[in-house]
């Protein structure tokens, strides 16, 4: 491929790789995202291969490999377009029917169907289905229909098309002003406008200016900048490579945590084929502006998420973070101005430049902008990656995305922003998703993880977690945080443990308070937020941990013992044998019982019987 | 056997709130020395002294037996009081059953039965004290520091800032120690040679400290305020008032390297051939880039599944990266290991969205079935087991990562997904 030297040459590639598409061909989508994967997917892929070549099928249909669709929970997914007829929970076998019946005779395959659980009716088209019909999927979307290794996929439609319109028709500064108007505040957590930010750098002194992506997404419970970079990375990159023009930056980096070496390969193509069609590297699409990126692979350390530890890290130090007197946009990597965003902040700029602000402004809330993508998981119906419009309710999230709670059970409260974030209870369930809103209710947006949980999960108990994290990835180096977190640890512990006392709780208080207020970064000045939201919302979890020395949930191992239901036992043996303690006795076909001195409450029986016979209480 | 009195001291709720004082006094009446054991509130108070006299005098007591606080705190107080009676104040001993005991722990069984042994032994060490007078013998007032690195170095100024004479005493032939070989410091992460260098200087040149480097401490013996020392001075073969310590005999011996200077280069003799060109090839991929240190130690940390001592030693000389440095950067980061790691990598992930559905439950359950605990590894090297902050797939979990593989998982499931990795060496999955 030879460069593309201007933007006619890229406008008249993307019409020959529209007119090269047949809109009417059968084109077998398999969803290729980590969810679909642990399911099989690309098992079923290869067989898809295999049939297509064995039945002579490969003018006739073709297999697209695309990113993560986003509904986790229903993997493997197989989309077959233009239709759009959607199948899930697809195992190897299902391949050879696929093939005969729908691709073949255009028959639907019924029992591969979504089945709607509210109505108990069946779905045949994507779109129809609930989880993403009352989503809006602009960022997202493209996901599912593209190859993310392509870049001929990216360009048909539409990619680089904003790059082109910035470089050959917008300045730098009208750029900025774009973004400024648009109000695009950064997706990594603190939501603060990204155009100010950009104006800073680009006004800053400087030969070489950095900008950088923020791919190190450590929050647990978040995964939708993995999925973005795993399914569309040229959109990543297309909005790395327009803010580099509008700052002045000639160098980027992308610094990608080492959990996700998928993201990195498929990155590491795309940046690669992006130099051989001129988009990236000297003299851009024939233009005065160069630009390349580098990718920096991090090491496992949560704090690197946070900006200054991220450019130690890349520069080869350990990633402590220092005190942000003096930003990053004036003296950041190497001590030269550095603009950072975070993948899914960088993906939304070829949207406002395409559309322009006014339009990109229509989405949202008066001071939050634009889409969202949640990665909505734990004890929720259908777990997955959405996107929504800023200021959509907790309540239509949870209910109408997230088809509400699995077995019936109570919703209890969403964790939202990851360990910087907080417990927003049921009561303000028609909270509306914004950057505001969050922050009031003492959780932030963070990097999008929203964790459902239901009755059956102690608050005492995630709080613990959440401290427990922080501890272990503080760094060190200032104290309030290295110390503070290691004793509030050590108070819950006690206190799921059953040795809290009635005091603990304030002592917990005024810890959380100075930890807040001294620590040297954000993870230390955000680390108490789990603690104090599950006191502020559930203060009366602790006192049932501290005074009755009861764990309400029945998570807490102290607290709780497993019981034998002898009216729901069968006496079929399972547990017993199960039981890693032999803490388990009984005749066949007569109700077990659970020695309570040897059981060391590993769950397996509780787990393992299928008759709901073993009750925690 | 000398009739000995032990008296245990409340210290109102600080010891008697863990020790339980009345079985104290009942177990050590057993020892045929006690004649007498009693428990009050407070020991150091005049009433307590009262009972202390009454009872030497009635008792006709030779040893007496404080058990109570430290005796930096009293033992000054009890032994005045034993000495109006005519006993001998080094007859009196402090058995420490507060700091040493009911302050630090919990347990109140045990806490009492360590302080009656507390006491037990002091009971034994009080046996073989004899009566003591003060005398009065004279003190040279000279001090001397063992070891001139920086605690050395500022602890010979302190003393000799207080107007006394002093010797510090280095076996390496520069003062300095371990601080010189540091970067920066903790917390403030000041350059080292900036606080060390002024007070090398400092030491150098006070006119109250004499310098001995190249010496080696031989023998100590006598006693504080009279101690005689032995100290060899190792041979340097050359006139020190006239060296000005060039270094130009050490490059040009022809002898060989009589002086030791640390030996540059030496990690090459260590290294295998295949190794050092597996290293070579990893390091010169990164030649042009600025900074290459953790994507280096990546892909070494990748290829031998761990980061071998010798490849990082080797690593800092080719990339000019000091070994602290690297140390440091190997040891924050979660990613890298600095022991061998197992044929199969066993990830846990402990995300939040797990957390919620029983990952913990799942770590744990893991941990029985291997017998290994977080990070370690098993005896037949087979697995390692880590537990990882959010694999990003919060979708599936509970989640656990097998070499590169996801698997949903439950405690109910982990030894049939063991089992596909025990059996024939692990290939399936693959």
């Amino acid at each position: 491929m030879k460069p593309l030297k201007s933007q006619k040459e890229l406008e008249q590639l993307r019409t020959k790789l529209m007119d090269e598409m047949d809109p009417k061909k059968l084109c077998i989508t398999v969803c290729g995202g980590t969810g679909c994967h642990a399911y099989g997917a690309g098992e079923i892929a290869a067989l898809f291969k295999k049939e297509i070549e064995d039945q002579k099928l490969e003018g006739k249909v073709d297999l697209l490999v695309t990113g993560c669709h986003g509904f986790c929970e229903r993997g493997s997914i197989v989309v077959i377009r233009p239709k759009n007829i959607f199948y899930c929970s697809i195992k190897p076998d299902d391949v050879t029917e696929i093939i005969s019946e729908t691709v073949l005779n255009e028959n639907v395959i019924d029992r591969l169907l979504y089945v709607d659980p509210k109505t108990e009716k069946k779905i045949l088209y994507e779109h129809d289905i609930p989880f993403y019909k009352n989503q809006t999927r602009t960022i997202f979307g493209k996901n599912g229909i593209i190859d993310p290794k392509s870049i001929e996929d990216s360009i048909r439609i539409g990619g680089y098309s904003a790059l082109s319109k910035a470089l050959f028709e917008m300045k730098p500064t009208q750029i900025i002003e774009e973004v400024k108007k648009a109000n695009l505040r950064g997706r990594g957590g603190a939501g603060f406008p990204a155009g100010y930010k950009w104006e800073s750098c680009r006004k800053a002194q400087g030969d070489i200016k950095y900008v950088i992506c923020n791919a190190d997404e450590g929050d647990p419970g978040a995964y939708a900048n993995r999925s973005l970079l795993e399914g569309n990375p040229h959109s990543v990159l297309e909005g790395m490579i327009i803010g580099a023009y509008a700052i002045g930056a000639s160098e980027g980096y992308i610094y990608v945590r080492s959990e996700y070496p998928l993201a990195v390969k498929l990155f590491k193509t795309a940046v690669k084929k992006a130099r051989e069609y001129g988009l990236l590297g000297k003299n851009i699409l024939g233009s005065e502006f160069s630009f390349d990126v580098k990718i920096a692979r991090g090491g496992g350390a949560f704090v690197c998420g946070e900006s200054t530890a991220l450019m130690a890290s890349i520069e080869g130090k350990p990633g402590e973070p220092r005190a942000k007197h003096i930003h990053t946009t004036q003296k950041g990597l190497w001590g030269r101005p550095s603009n950072l965003n975070n993948v899914e902040t960088w993906a939304n700029v070829p949207l406002i430049i395409n559309n322009g602000a006014d339009r990109y402004s229509k989405i949202g809330t008066e001071k939050s902008k634009g889409t969202k993508i949640f990665s909505m998981v734990g004890k929720i119906n259908n777990t997955g990656l959405v996107e929504v419009p800023m200021g959509i309710t907790l309540r239509e999230m949870i209910q109408d995305i997230g088809g509400g709670i699995p077995n019936n059970r109570k919703f209890k409260a969403i964790q939202i922003g990851g360990p910087s974030g907080g417990c927003i209870p049921d009561e303000l369930i028609h909270l509306p998703v914004d950057f505001d809103s969050l922050t009031d209710a003492g959780a932030m947006m963070g990097s999008g993880g929203m964790i459902v949980m239901d009755d059956r999960t102690c608050m005492v108990d995630v709080a613990k977690y959440f401290v427990n994290f922080l501890k272990d990835e503080s760094c060190g180096k200032c104290t309030p945080c290295r110390e503070g977190l290691i004793q509030m640890h050590s108070i819950l512990t006690n206190i799921s443990e059953g040795q809290g006392i009635p005091e603990d709780i304030e002592l917990l208080e005024s810890l959380a308070a100075v930890v807040k207020k001294v620590s040297l970064c954000q993870l230390g000045a955000t680390a108490p937020n789990p603690v104090l939201t599950t006191l502020r919302y559930f203060k009366d979890e602790y006192i049932a941990h501290i005074d009755d020395k009861t764990c309400p949930a029945g998570v807490c191992k102290s607290l709780i013992q497993y019981e034998v239901d002898s009216e729901k036992c069968t006496g079929c043996g399972v547990c017993l044998k199960r039981c890693p303690q032999e803490a388990i006795s009984g005749e066949k076909k007569k109700v077990h019982k659970i020695d309570q001195d040897n059981c060391i409450k590993c769950g397996i029986c509780y787990d393992s019987c299928k008759f709901d016979a073993v009750k925690v209480v | 056997m000398k009739r000995i009195g032990v008296f245990v001291c409340h210290c109102g709720t600080n010891i008697a709130g863990t020790v339980d004082v009345k079985k104290v006094v009942e177990e050590v009446k057993k020892h045929p020395a006690v004649v007498y054991a009693v428990e009050y509130t407070y020991m150091c108070s005049d009433p307590g002294q009262a009972m202390i006299k009454e009872a030497i005098s009635k008792m006709g007591l030779e040893g007496v037996i404080v058990a109570s606080c430290s005796p930096s705190l009293h033992e000054n107080t009890f032994r005045k009081t034993v000495s109006s009676e005519e006993v001998n104040p080094y007859l009196m001993e402090c058995a420490n059953i507060r700091e040493q005991c009911s302050w630090v722990h919990k347990d109140r069984e045990a806490a009492t039965q360590k302080a009656v042994k507390i006491i037990m032994s002091m009971v034994e060490k009080l046996q073989a004290n004899k009566p003591l007078k003060p005398i009065s013998i004279p003190v040279t007032k000279r001090a001397l520091v063992v070891g001139a690195g920086i605690a050395g170095m500022q602890a010979a100024l302190d003393i000799a800032n207080s107007g006394y004479e002093t010797i510090l005493l280095e076996k390496e032939s520069s003062i300095g120690g371990k601080m010189s070989q540091l970067a920066e410091t903790f917390p403030t992460l000041d350059c080292a040679s900036c606080i060390l260098t002024p007070k090398m200087v400092e030491v150098s040149q006070h006119p109250n400290i004499k310098l001995m480097t190249y010496s080696e401490l031989e023998e100590v013996s006598g006693y504080v305020g009279n101690f005689k020392v032995k100290v060899r001075k190792k041979a340097r073969s050359i006139k020190e008032d006239i060296c000005t310590g060039c270094g130009e005999c050490v490059t040009n011996c022809l002898v060989g390297n009589e002086i030791q200077l640390p030996e540059v280069g030496s990690v090459e003799k260590d290294l295998s051939v295949e190794m050092k060109s597996e290293l070579d090839e990893i390091i010169d991929e990164y030649s042009d880039e600025v900074g290459p240190l953790i994507p280096v130690l990546q892909d070494i940390n990748q290829k031998y599944n761990y980061l071998p001592e010798l490849a990082l030693r080797y690593a800092s000389e080719r990339l000019k990266v000091p070994l602290a440095q690297v140390y440091n950067v190997a040891t924050f980061y979660t990613a890298f290991s600095l022991t061998p790691r197992g044929k199969h990598l066993i990830r846990v992930c402990q995300g939040t969205a797990c957390h919620v559905r029983g990952g913990a439950a799942v770590l744990d359950e893991l941990k029985r079935s291997l017998g290994i605990g977080d990070g370690e590894t098993t005896e037949d090297m087979n697995f390692t087991l880590e537990t990882v902050n959010c694999l990003g797939a919060c979708a599936l979990g509970p989640v656990v990562v097998i070499d590169e593989e996801y698997h949903p998982t439950s405690p109910a499931k982990v030894d049939k997904l063991l089992k596909k990795y025990k059996e024939n060496g692990g290939e399936v999955g693959k």
